[in-house]
């Protein structure tokens, strides 16, 4: 049985690190995809949406592949408190800045994809 | 080839790219017109040299950097901006004219300047040969506190940091002297609550059941 | 029906603020082991309660923390600090000389640790209490931040 135990560590330090460092880049691609719709979309709403991607999901997939990484407890420790604060104010600040748009009047444009901007503004 | 991948080239990587976004911030907020987006940019700016400084080495200045910069002179300049226009007025071009040759003439002059800087982290440079090193040899002896940057800023520079401390101050003063100390705004809610129980749940619907079109 | 926009951020607020505080005098304490020092404690304790005010309207803030206090505050920081400088002063030293304090030869530290200490909280009083009154002066002087303006 300790030698099974044993055994499981010796795997679990040799995968860890391609383990950790294939969530990096997923949490990379992801503010890739986060940033690209930043630019593309239309309007706040979707830009705000495309904006929480790269805020909540890719900094969360960065910071648990630093946590398998990562060499000691402590710093496993540090990243996770970043981790909770980060998923604490991340869509605090994304649904402040969703409600004041809404607040301040701003309407969604609806409609086909691709169909003119005056559409949007008469919905 | 080879020597492009080694420890040095991730590290002068990153200072470029942080140094670019400065740069491409720095050229957004000089064309901007509207105060709001300006200073969320100057924040953004601050964030960024934060992250600078910790890329070469000073954790102190980044943390001040990131605490001052981005948090507490954004505050500021929104309570300013609230008190004035939301936009910048425009220019003509012949009064940009000045500023700009004075804005390039400077530029030219500090990269001309950079020429001779040391190296960072440099050994014979002015700043670490001479009373850097004594305090960096003797503060562990004289003070016992492993962070050389507290006992510099306040046992062998506490002279300094007691004026620091005091301009702070007489900057709060002075605004508070300029600006009033702000209890008015209290006393105004106190006669309005006196007056009306409360004005903001009257006015939410209000705007909720504004017509879409 | 719920009228209350800001019903989200009044609640991330609340758990937020004691931890911002409670940081900041993380940063004050352990300055002598990493970075930090009262300089930067002092902006974000005043940074925590700039973000109540922020959340909870002004006047809310000006009731929990009163002008009156920040700006005494400001000053008995300054006073603080060069209390210090006295203190060495009756003991028979020069100003701010902390081996004085507690009239040690030099290769003892404890005279150096108080006086650090005592001043870095000097720096934090001082500073917190005229961010916030630079702070309360600037926002004293807007109307509320209405509900259009979020």
């Amino acid at each position: 049985m300790a030698e099974f135990l044993t055994d499981i560590q010796g795997i679990w330090e040799i995968v860890r690190f391609p383990l950790g460092a294939l969530m990096c880049l997923a949490g990379a691609l992801l503010c890739l995809v986060g940033t690209v719709g930043v630019l593309r979309f239309p309007d706040i709403y979707t830009r705000l949406h495309a904006a929480s991607i790269t805020d909540t999901s890719g900094a969360a997939l960065v910071l648990i592949g630093m946590m398998l990484l990562s060499p000691g407890w402590l710093i496993v420790a540090k990243l996770f408190a970043i981790c909770v604060f980060l998923f604490l104010t991340s869509p605090a600040a994304s649904h402040a800045l969703a409600n004041a748009a809404h607040t301040a009047g701003v309407q969604p444009i609806i409609g086909r994809v691709g169909s003119s901007d005056a559409d949007g503004e008469d919905a | 080839m080879h020597a492009m991948f080694n420890g040095d080239f991730g590290v002068i990587l990153v200072n470029i790219f942080l140094l670019g976004i400065l740069f491409a911030v720095a050229i957004a907020i000089a064309r901007m017109r509207s105060l709001f987006a300006i200073v969320m940019l100057s924040g953004m700016y601050s964030l960024v040299s934060a992250a600078w400084y910790v890329a070469i080495d000073a954790v102190d200045v980044a943390f001040t950097e990131a605490a001052v910069g981005a948090g507490m002179s954004t505050v500021v300049l929104l309570g300013a901006m609230l008190l004035t226009s939301r936009t910048a007025k425009p220019e003509k071009f012949f009064f940009r004219l000045g500023p700009l040759l004075v804005c390039l003439a400077t530029g030219a002059a500090l990269i001309y300047a950079t020429v001779d800087l040391p190296a960072l982290g440099d050994a014979t440079s002015a700043a670490n040969a001479g009373v850097g090193y004594t305090y960096l040899q003797v503060g562990w002896f004289d003070t016992g506190i492993p962070n050389i940057v507290t006992p510099v800023l306040a046992s062998y520079r506490g002279f300094d940091t007691l004026g620091e401390t005091t301009v702070v101050f007489v900057a709060g003063l002075a605004v508070a002297l300029l600006l009033g100390f702000g209890e008015r705004s209290l006393a105004e809610r106190i006669r309005n609550e006196g007056r009306t129980s409360n004005r903001g749940s009257k006015k939410a619907p209000a705007v909720s059941d504004e017509d879409p079109a | 029906m719920n009228t209350d926009h800001h019903v989200i951020l009044r609640v991330v607020a609340k758990m937020l603020i004691p931890v911002i505080v409670i940081f900041a005098f993380y940063v004050q304490f352990h300055g002598d082991f990493g970075p930090g020092g009262g300089f930067q404690a002092g902006v974000i304790i005043a940074v925590a309660i700039i973000l109540y005010a922020l959340i909870f309207g002004v006047p809310a803030a000006m009731r929990a923390v009163p002008p009156a206090f920040t700006r005494s505050l400001a000053a008995v920081g300054v006073m603080i600090y060069a209390g210090v400088g006295f203190w060495a002063l009756l003991q028979g030293g020069q100003f701010l000389e902390y081996q004085a304090l507690f009239h040690e030869p030099p290769g003892e530290h404890h005279g150096q640790h108080i006086g650090i200490m005592v001043i870095e909280i000097g720096v934090l009083c001082g500073v917190s209490g005229a961010m916030l009154t630079i702070f309360y002066a600037f926002a004293g002087r807007v109307a509320e931040i209405r509900d259009e303006d979020w």
